[in-house]
């Protein structure tokens, strides 16, 4: 099974131990792993400012880069839906590239959905000492309905204890650029996150993508929080937390 | 062209195609008034009209027969300290309401009315919900105005849906009269704070007397 | 209602700001979001309901010239007279005629947003008649000369101090403080100009093709004393509004209540149909119905058409995390939230809401709970692509976008781009690791730190562990 992962811009840039965590996690899978040299953005960037020329022109590109291989996976909800939901709509009035990429979108996988739905990983090689709350993110959680799977994933750790706090799928308020646009809005929508964690009691909350971590972690911390973990769902899976830089 | 015209053409325009073709499956649909899906409402009919209607803040009493009725609405209106006098559905004068000591005026209601007795057209069990009729004996401000709506039930009015009683009334009537009332307990309003508060501008209570079937 | 969406910005801050605001909000998700849930749960064939309601209003549209004209033949056999307005003036003047031809002095109002879209009640106020709104919170805010922040809950804003002094003051009454009591109070206030008008003037939920009728859902039973008492009844309704049959309807409304308020049904629904009738001694003689197109024929045929199927429930904006924090008046027009955010640039123009449809997050609440399965978001991405192609963008927004692009889409570059980036990140780092002020992007630091990167890409160290 020769797998494409796309570790996705975000992560390339600001979290470099995301990329090695889910590679570790695929490997531990049984995955060939390829990671295509020239990959750089899904293109959701541009899609959600309105500049669908830039986002189509993106997205030929990754097709292009991941044809080969059996399957996609993304370390992000949000790029994963991009892929696998809105490439289709980008070339719905050209039929011959709608082909292309409708084979390359069902062949897409969210980190942890492949995981589970289709790498069958029975025991995560990462260890955990501590109790985590989990934020589910939006474009994982409603596009492509993750939301069982990094919890089954997280109940494998033995010693790792899941506690779910208030408000689980509600919004961070990342966003991408509306999180700069509107900052005053977002930060408190970030708030509300923060103060649900809090709640909670978790050693560190965990998510399946970067920007929410981003999100959560800066108004943590902005907050006073220095203690709560934030982490990304593979780096816990994987026992690469804090690791590699 | 005048703004209908206007309109329409637009329309016609925009749905790409112009002109006036009354499209085939529109007779078809009204012929068939076909249902959407419906809960699946398990157990009886009457139980559950009385439960739901209970959880709507209806209060809900029975009665034997018909000719019961009078005394357990005289009973209710005294345990609730309001006067034994009402304003009825002249559909209802046939009851023997001076036996039950209540004072009755046939007619439709006025602002000063305080209690109104109406029969009902059907009763929906999937939401314990009364379906009133408006017509010259059956007044729809009997149900509206006073603070107190009395309403008679009679258990073989009970249908399971909404549905059966769109059925009921082009089986029986044809065509609705000018007020079809769905009446689920009494008037409300979460405006304020969305606190809810019965008596909005409606009645504050609604007390519902199922006939027979006990 | 005047339209001041592009205050937008100033507004949300506002808002974000007003203590006695936020608390109000604080209570939607127990009070609207659980509720819904609840009262949909029981059901246990709500996604079969939702593509049902979907699939009624869907096909509605797409015939919708014709159900328009099926619906106004079987009104006008009962005796109810179809005037058709191209925009909000137009209505606003038919209603004032209607007025006028029957002598009418004073009217009273139910909900109607279509009728605040217009601006009706200020109209005919200038052309000297009296209306009053019944519905309590429509009717607080008319004391208040307050636009409405919620399409279902309008006085959502307001505490109930705020109301009690505001009934002090314009009943000239002592103060009442319980809610039950205010209540009351408005209800002795406004029986007689129920009592005493000539007109009354309802929306209406849903037309009837079938029957000719207009179906109207309240709860405090303001939209029956509208429709029965006054002689004269004039529903206002927007042309989208058609369904086809009784039972269409009633598939539309096991969703409504539910998804408005979490109620299995509203306390009243009423089917009005034509005119008093022979021997009837109540009811209006003569009904009017005003089908206002302002704007919706032009949606037709676009990608915007789904829109359409809206059915004014609010579950959008109950579960908009946008919306929850900033309320309805900072989207400055009568329909806040998503279905605002679409509805509003439709109706009113691109320019007059440029902040709208690109003040979410894309998080997909709103198409979630949609009853009618509206894809609120991709309508919403549509008008961000409308104001890109029509350069409505600020100017930086597009240079960085295009500069962005322009780098992705050359991959050496880009790595070269994204290594310098890092490193200067990562540089911007104090010793606990976060960068406290960035420059460039000062909106994300104004309330966040960011967590500075280890300063190598990802790709920089895959390529040096490979090559190890």
């Amino acid at each position: 099974m020769r797998v494409g992962l796309f570790v996705t811009c975000l992560v390339d840039l600001m979290r470099p131990s995301v990329g090695f965590a889910a590679l570790e996690l695929l490997k531990a899978a049984g995955c060939e792993v390829v990671v295509p040299q020239a990959q750089t953005c899904c293109g959701q960037p541009g899609y959600n400012s309105g500049d669908r020329a830039a986002a189509r022109a993106l997205a030929l590109k990754l097709v292009g880069e991941f044809e080969d291989c059996d399957y996609v996976v993304v370390p992000s909800g949000s790029c994963a839906g991009m892929i696998r939901v809105h490439y289709p709509t980008l070339f719905r009035d050209e039929p011959a590239a709608l082909e292309r990429v409708r084979r390359l979108s069902a062949r897409t996988y969210e980190l942890t959905d492949f995981l589970v739905s289709v790498a069958r990983l029975d025991a995560p090689p990462g260890e955990f000492h501590g109790v985590v709350t989990f934020h589910d993110s939006c474009s994982g959680l409603r596009e492509l309905g993750v939301q069982r799977q990094p919890r089954a994933l997280l109940a494998r750790m033995p010693d790792l204890t899941l506690v779910e706090m208030r408000e689980a799928t509600t919004c961070c308020g990342f966003g991408g650029t509306f999180a700069v646009k509107y900052d005053d809005i977002s930060t408190r929508m970030a708030d509300k996150k923060c103060a649900h964690i809090d709640a909670s009691g978790a050693d560190a909350v965990v998510a399946c993508d970067l920007g929410c971590l981003l999100q959560i972690e800066g108004r943590l911390r902005r907050r006073g929080d220095h203690a709560t973990m934030v982490l990304h769902v593979a780096e816990v899976l994987a026992g690469e937390e804090g690791a590699c830089g | 062209m005048n703004s209908r015209e206007r309109i329409l053409a637009r329309i016609g325009q925009a749905l790409g195609r112009p002109g006036d073709p009354a499209p085939a499956g529109i007779e078809g649909h009204l012929q068939s008034h076909p249902r959407g899906p419906r809960p699946v409402l398990e157990g009886d009919a009457i139980a559950r009209f009385r439960e739901r209607a209970a959880r709507m803040a209806s209060d809900v009493a029975q009665a034997n027969a018909m000719t019961d009725v009078p005394g357990v609405i005289a009973r209710y209106l005294e345990q609730q300290r309001l006067p034994l006098r009402a304003v009825c559905w002249p559909a209802l004068t046939r009851l023997d309401w001076r036996a039950a000591g209540i004072q009755t005026e046939a007619r439709a209601a006025r602002a000063d009315d305080l209690v109104g007795i109406t029969g009902v057209f059907a009763a929906i069990a999937e939401t314990g919900t009364l379906m009133l009729l408006s017509g010259p004996d059956t007044p729809a401000t009997v149900s509206l105005l006073p603070e107190t709506h009395v309403a008679v039930v009679e258990v073989s009015r009970v249908v399971a849906t909404m549905e059966d009683a769109w059925d009921r009334l082009r089986a029986e009537r044809g065509a609705p009269p000018r007020a079809v009332n769905f009446v689920s307990g009494p008037s409300r309003t979460a405006d304020i704070e969305q606190t809810v508060t019965l008596g909005a501008h409606g009645p504050y209570r609604v007390l519902i007397v199922l006939v027979g079937g006990a | 209602m005047r339209l001041e969406a592009v205050q937008f910005r100033r507004k949300a801050a506002e808002a974000l700001d007003n203590e006695r605001l936020q608390r109000a909000l604080e209570k939607f998700p127990s009070r609207f979001v659980d509720t819904r849930a609840a009262a949909l749960a029981e059901l246990g064939n709500t996604e079969q309901l939702r593509d049902a309601a979907a699939d009624i209003r869907a096909r509605t549209l797409r015939d919708l010239d014709a159900w328009l004209r099926r619906f106004e033949r079987a009104a006008a056999a009962r005796g109810a007279t179809v005037h058709w307005a191209e925009d909000a003036d137009e209505a606003n003047r038919i209603v004032t005629e209607i007025a006028r031809a029957h002598g009418v002095r004073k009217a009273v109002k139910s909900k109607s947003m279509v009728t605040e879209e217009c601006g009706l009640n200020e109209y005919l106020e200038r052309q000297g008649l009296e209306v009053i709104e019944t519905d309590l919170g429509e009717y607080i805010l008319q004391l208040a000369h307050e636009p409405p922040s919620h399409i279902v809950a309008p006085v959502v804003h307001k505490s109930k101090e705020e109301i009690a002094e505001l009934f002090e003051e314009k009943h000239r009454k002592p103060r009442k403080d319980d809610i039950a009591e205010l209540c009351r109070e408005a209800r002795e206030e406004l029986r007689p100009h129920f009592l005493g008008a000539d007109m009354g003037i309802s929306g209406a939920n849903f037309l009837i093709a079938e029957t000719g009728s207009v179906l109207i859902v309240t709860n405090e039973g303001n939209g029956r004393l509208v429709t029965t008492l006054p002689r004269v009844h004039v529903a206002v309704s927007g042309i989208e509004k058609v369904v086809p049959t009784l039972e269409d309807a009633t598939t539309l409304l096991r969703l409504l209540p539910r998804s408005a308020t979490g109620q299995a049904i509203t306390n009243y629904v009423s089917l009005l149909t034509g005119t008093r009738g022979a021997g009837e001694s109540e009811g209006p003689e003569h009904c009017h119905i005003v089908l206002v197109d302002a704007g919706r024929s032009r949606m037709l045929g676009t990608e915007l058409e789904p829109m359409l199927r809206c059915i004014r429930c609010g579950a959008c904006m109950n579960h908009c995390p946008v919306y929850q924090n900033i309320g309805g008046h900072a989207y400055g027009w009568v329909y806040p939230g998503p279905m605002g955010a679409v509805l509003t640039p439709a109706l009113a123009g691109i320019e007059q809401a440029l902040d709208l449809p690109n003040a979410s997050t894309f998080c997909g609440a709103c198409s979630e709970v949609c009853p009618v399965k509206i894809p609120l978001p991709d309508l919403m991405r549509h008008w961000r692509e409308r104001q890109t192609e029509q350069r409505l963008r600020p100017r930086r927004e597009r240079l960085l976008l295009r500069l962005w692009a322009w780098t992705a889409l050359r991959p050496r570059l880009y790595a070269v781009v994204a290594r310098a980036v890092a490193r200067l990140l990562h540089g911007l780092g104090g010793s606990d690791g976060l960068v406290h002020r960035l420059p460039g992007a000062s909106g994300w630091t104004r309330g966040r730190d960011l967590p500075a990167p280890p300063g190598l890409t990802f790709h920089a160290l895959y390529r040096k562990r490979r090559g190890a």
